[in-house]
């Protein structure tokens, strides 16, 4: 039970040995093997987070893209729908305009006209009155005088109308 | 008086081997044959050196049995330089990572990783010793007191040659005097260190080779009693109980082998700690 020289010799010259070789042929090799694979892992962790932020970026970026080509297309189809209509409400109002042009000027080509017939009426009926009267009192009256008789007459005839 | 120690030694192992055979057949030789299984048998007998006996016993060369298997598992599992290890590199790469991890950086910081080859060494050393132990027909060189005295010594030495390292020679030395004393009371306490240094290791020593001996003493005894009662009946209880031991020793061997590694940092990281 009490501690023996030799066996602390022994145990020391044992342990000294496997320890000098173990840190040769083990320790040194582990450790550094495992400082070279913890740097590994970090540095790929390191590179894997940056390539996600890439990505992330990216994806961003696209969806941003995607969002302006929307946008700018709904832009794009919303002023032709603007022009379109505008167009439209152009070419109603030119048609509307045409029309109430139309009407007017053939109104105007009525009256126009009808002026005329009640002209030429009028000049007929002095002609024919005119020619009567000849043919009554054999003398021709001077135009002038006549007009006014006829004139005269027609106030009467409107009178009594 | 050389050779009494060395004729001790054959003695003993000689009255041990009677004891034995007395204890098959009978109490009365119930603890002597415990005590051989316990002590260390001369396998070799060398001549005294300058009063050390260099016998070699069965606890040397358990030792020597347990360096030749920690040689062939650590070789041949790195004898290739991979990345990422597999099958036994693998269980004894965790274990490295381990003793780094929870004992030599939380209790030495980082520079003790200087230190890491003498820790994982007794870790491994200490781990095997203690399974070869339990081992039927070896024994349990960690329960020989010289063995863990060596150890312990060792320990003692490693933690000398760090604060020396660290703080120099005379450096080292002001560790024995605890910072913040009136002048008066430094004669008193330079002893006082010195004891307390010693204690330390000497506990070191003591509680392994105390745990390792502990169990195989209460399985060697329960173990007697049917050699007592001396009849088949008994053996079904007792050979329950030391099943139960020896698993529980399975569990100590682990325990004790990283309770010596652990203390051992704390101790050579106490002398490379600063004042403060």
């Amino acid at each position: 039970m009490t501690p023996q020289g030799g066996t602390i010799f022994w145990t020391a010259v044992t342990f000294i040995a496997l320890l000098l070789m173990l840190w040769k042929v083990a320790w040194k090799p582990i450790i550094q093997g495992l400082a070279e694979r913890e740097t590994k892992i970090r540095e790929s962790l390191e590179a894997a987070d940056k390539a996600n932020q890439k990505v992330q970026e990216a994806l961003t970026n696209q969806q941003n893209v995607i969002a302006a080509a929307k946008k700018e297309a709904m832009d794009i189809v919303e002023k032709n729908r603007k022009a379109a209509e505008l167009v439209r409400e152009e070419i109603i109002q030119k048609a509307n305009a045409d029309a109430a042009a139309m009407l007017t000027n053939a109104k105007r080509e009525i009256e126009l006209s009808r002026d005329k017939a009640i002209e030429d009426i009028r000049n007929l009926a002095v002609e024919l009155s005119m020619a009567a009267t000849k043919q009554l009192i054999g003398k021709a009256l001077d135009k002038s005088e006549h007009e006014s008789l006829i004139q005269n007459s027609i106030k009467r005839m409107e009178k009594l109308n | 008086m050389v050779e009494h120690v060395a004729e001790q030694v054959v003695e003993h192992g000689a009255e041990a081997a009677q004891a034995a055979e007395h204890a098959a057949h009978g109490a009365e030789g119930g603890s002597a044959f415990i005590m051989h299984h316990i002590l260390a048998q001369p396998v070799i007998k060398l001549p005294t050196v300058y009063g050390v006996d260099l016998t070699i016993t069965n606890h040397v060369l358990m030792m020597w049995i347990t360096s030749l298997i920690l040689l062939l598992a650590f070789g041949l599992s790195f004898r290739r330089k991979k990345l990422v290890p597999s099958g036994l590199a693998n269980a004894l790469e965790a274990a490295v990572v381990y003793i780094r991890d929870d004992v030599i950086i939380p209790n030495m910081g980082h520079h003790g990783m200087m230190y890491a080859p003498y820790l994982l060494t007794a870790f491994f050393f200490i781990l095997l010793c203690n399974l070869l132990g339990l081992v039927p027909g070896g024994a349990t060189a960690t329960g020989n007191i010289g063995v863990t005295a060596a150890l312990a010594i060792l320990t003692l030495v490693m933690g000398q040659i760090a604060g020396i390292r660290k703080f120099g020679f005379w450096g080292n030395m002001k560790h024995l005097i605890p910072g913040g004393l009136p002048g008066f009371l430094i004669p008193i306490m330079i002893p006082v260190e010195i004891v307390s240094l010693m204690a330390k290791h000497i506990a070191l020593a003591i509680r392994l080779f105390a745990n390792m001996i502990a169990g195989h003493i209460t399985i060697l005894a329960i173990m007697s009693l049917i050699f007592i009662f001396k009849s088949w009946i008994v053996a079904p209880a007792p050979l329950l109980i030391i099943i139960f031991c020896a698993i529980l020793e399975i569990l100590i061997a682990f325990i004790q082998a990283y309770v010596f590694t652990i203390l051992s940092a704390v101790f050579i990281g106490m002398n490379m700690a600063e004042e403060h």
